[in-house]
């Protein structure tokens, strides 16, 4: 074993002195292939802690959420469903909410109105609670500005913020305004009675879907979602725009095999007449094998190493700046919030895998073959 | 002791640029002396010289070390005798440019697994005997003609070889440091080490110390001298 590790010493020291010798093409070359692996890993870990925030956030969301569907829209539910909701086996309560999309003119964005269902969150009448999103694009910049809102022209309605969301939450919160429900029901015209949908509460959570299948089945033009439901949507669409920047990142990547396979193809003149030596003074072909090795190890893990490390800082000290707009989604009102750092052991295996094998193979072909020829071709 | 029994060599056998190298070989090289082969370019000295070194094997014949047949030995084997018993100065002695002379002096040691501060003590002491321990750490391509040929020595030194297999080691150096070259070759031979050389320089296969002169042409051996 001392012996292994002692050759493996030997072999790691020549290949730092031998790699040395052309320090700016190899340097160039790791650096092109650190971009690659930063470019593929900040894509993923910027994709795998936004789910993982999603995750958490949804972990309060509620069991389920119950629509109504005219013509396969959904419309306003009337109060006396929720009635017949909650009078459901296996449901232990059920709530009508009241939330709805208000276009801003003067910002050109949307933004999601809510009555809380929380009563320590509801606002006293004329006020407002609204996430830094909202505050940022209309310049409530100092504490204590009103938010004035128009329906249409001519319309002027003022309300008092009376606190804003931070950045913790503002993943979900950034473009939310709640008000309490008799200010909802007077700014959007709704009726009393009717409601945007119901949530449920089970009493077993493992019963979610036969109690849904059940409902759907006795009340055909409700629509029951489930949590799951929620989290599988979000995940799906995180998967999308992560696959929008992997499939960019890929193309990055096959340049770089290419580079690679021809950088791999074939020993120069000079690599070929080492080789030679090595072998001529007493280096067997596993050694200069292992040697290579070394190299492309050294190379591959060297630039996975840089590039997955600024990826890291990229994404959780820096906001991940570079693919934020892609990642985040597209929207006037960008998300402002610190991802807290989330790494997938499984997935970072698998790009070390995918970036560090296909390099070291590369490179090992041609050196078997040059490895393999007599020695004596150094003496002629 | 190095026998050689009807020892042919060919290159690129049954193709259009078929070279014969050697054609029946005999010979017998001491262990404890200095032998030159000598003869013009092309004649078969350095093919010889492979064969001798366990570089290549005969395309027919036998070789042998200290009485075992070593020609048909497998590769790793044959490694194996090449990284200990032999030690090996090219013609344009082979050092890896870009590297230091104490690394390129250290090369044949590395696959052993030997301890690396025990390595690199017996090369500044093989450097150091040979005058050459200041330039340790300076990259071989900035050395001179003198001082490579000694890199190359100290590098073929390193495992302790028995045998020197040296290829044209003074082609291209002047008259002094051929003659400490010659020098160095003594005191290895006082070491109780063997030398074998090739070499068309009248100034090596005349010199005092060398105990055997084979001349070569052909591929065939035209005469042995002592």
């Amino acid at each position: 074993m001392i012996h292994w590790l002692r050759l493996q010493r030997s072999l790691a020291d020549f290949t730092l002195a031998a790699l040395g010798r052309r320090r700016g093409k190899n340097t160039a070359l790791v650096l092109t292939y650190a971009l690659v692996v930063f470019v593929l890993a900040s894509a993923m870990f910027f994709a795998a802690a936004l789910r993982h925030e999603t995750q958490l956030v949804l972990a309060d969301a509620p069991e389920l959420t119950v629509q109504k569907l005219v013509l396969g829209r959904q419309a306003q539910i009337e109060a006396e469903v929720i009635d017949q909701i909650a009078a459901i086996r296996g449901i232990s309560g059920a709530k009508g909410r009241l939330w709805g999309y208000y276009y801003d003119r003067i910002s050109g964005a949307n933004y999601t109105f809510m009555v809380p269902t929380d009563p320590d969150l509801v606002p006293p009448a004329g006020s407002v609670i609204i996430g830094e999103g909202i505050a940022r694009s209309r310049d409530l910049e100092w504490s204590g500005a009103p938010l004035f809102l128009s329906r249409h022209v001519g319309d002027l309605q003022k309300f008092e913020v009376v606190r804003s969301f931070e950045g913790d939450s503002a993943l979900m919160t950034s473009d939310l305004v709640l008000m309490n429900d008799a200010d909802f029901r007077s700014f959007f015209n709704v009726e009393p009675g009717l409601f945007t949908d119901v949530v449920a509460t089970i009493r077993n959570p493992k019963e979610v879907g036969t109690i849904v299948e059940k409902a759907s089945h006795a009340m055909p033009d409700l629509r029951f979602v489930t949590r799951d439901d929620i989290l599988r949507t979000y995940q799906k669409v995180f998967d999308w725009r992560e696959g929008l920047l992997a499939a960019l990142a890929a193309a990055g990547l096959l340049a770089f095999v290419i580079f690679a396979a021809e950088k791999a193809s074939g020993l120069s003149a000079e690599e070929a007449r080492e080789v030679g030596i090595l072998k001529a003074v007493g280096w067997d072909t596993r050694d200069v094998i292992a040697m290579k090795l070394w190299e492309g190890g050294l190379v591959s893990l060297g630039a996975f190493l840089l590039g997955t490390t600024l990826a890291y800082l990229h994404v959780f000290a820096f906001g991940g700046g570079i693919f934020a707009p892609v990642l985040k989604g597209w929207s006037v009102i960008y998300p402002d919030f610190a991802l807290a750092p989330h790494v997938d052991a499984l997935q970072l295996t698998t790009l070390a895998l995918l970036t560090v094998v296909p390099y070291v193979a590369a490179t090992l072909v041609p050196i078997w073959r040059a490895a393999s020829a007599d020695p004596d071709a150094i003496m002629r | 002791m190095i026998s050689l029994n009807s020892v042919t060599k060919t290159y690129n056998e049954g193709r259009p640029n078929e070279v014969q190298a050697l054609r029946g070989i005999d010979l017998t090289i001491a262990r404890d002396a200095v032998t030159v082969l000598k003869g013009p370019s092309g004649s078969g000295k350095t093919t010889l010289l492979s064969l001798v070194g366990c570089m290549a094997r005969p395309t027919s014949g036998r070789v042998s070390l200290n009485g075992d047949v070593v020609s048909g030995l497998p590769e790793r084997f044959l490694t194996e005798l090449r990284r200990t018993t032999f030690g090996f100065v090219f013609q344009r002695f082979n050092l890896i440019r870009g590297l230091s002379v104490l690394d390129n002096v250290m090369l044949p040691a590395a696959p052993l697994g030997q301890s690396h501060a025990a390595v690199r003590a017996r090369a500044m002491e093989r450097l150091e005997a040979l005058g050459l321990v200041h330039r340790a750490l300076m990259p071989v391509e900035h050395l001179s003609g003198g001082e490579t040929q000694r890199a190359a020595i100290a590098r073929a030194l390193i495992n302790d070889a028995p045998i020197l297999i040296a290829d044209e080691p003074t082609a291209n150096l002047d008259t002094e440091l051929t003659l400490r070259f010659l020098e160095i070759v003594a005191a290895l031979r006082a070491e109780g080490r063997a030398v074998v050389m090739t070499s068309h320089d009248p100034r090596i296969w005349g010199a005092e110390g060398v105990d055997t002169v084979i001349e070569m042409r052909d591929g065939q051996i035209a005469g042995e001298y002592a």
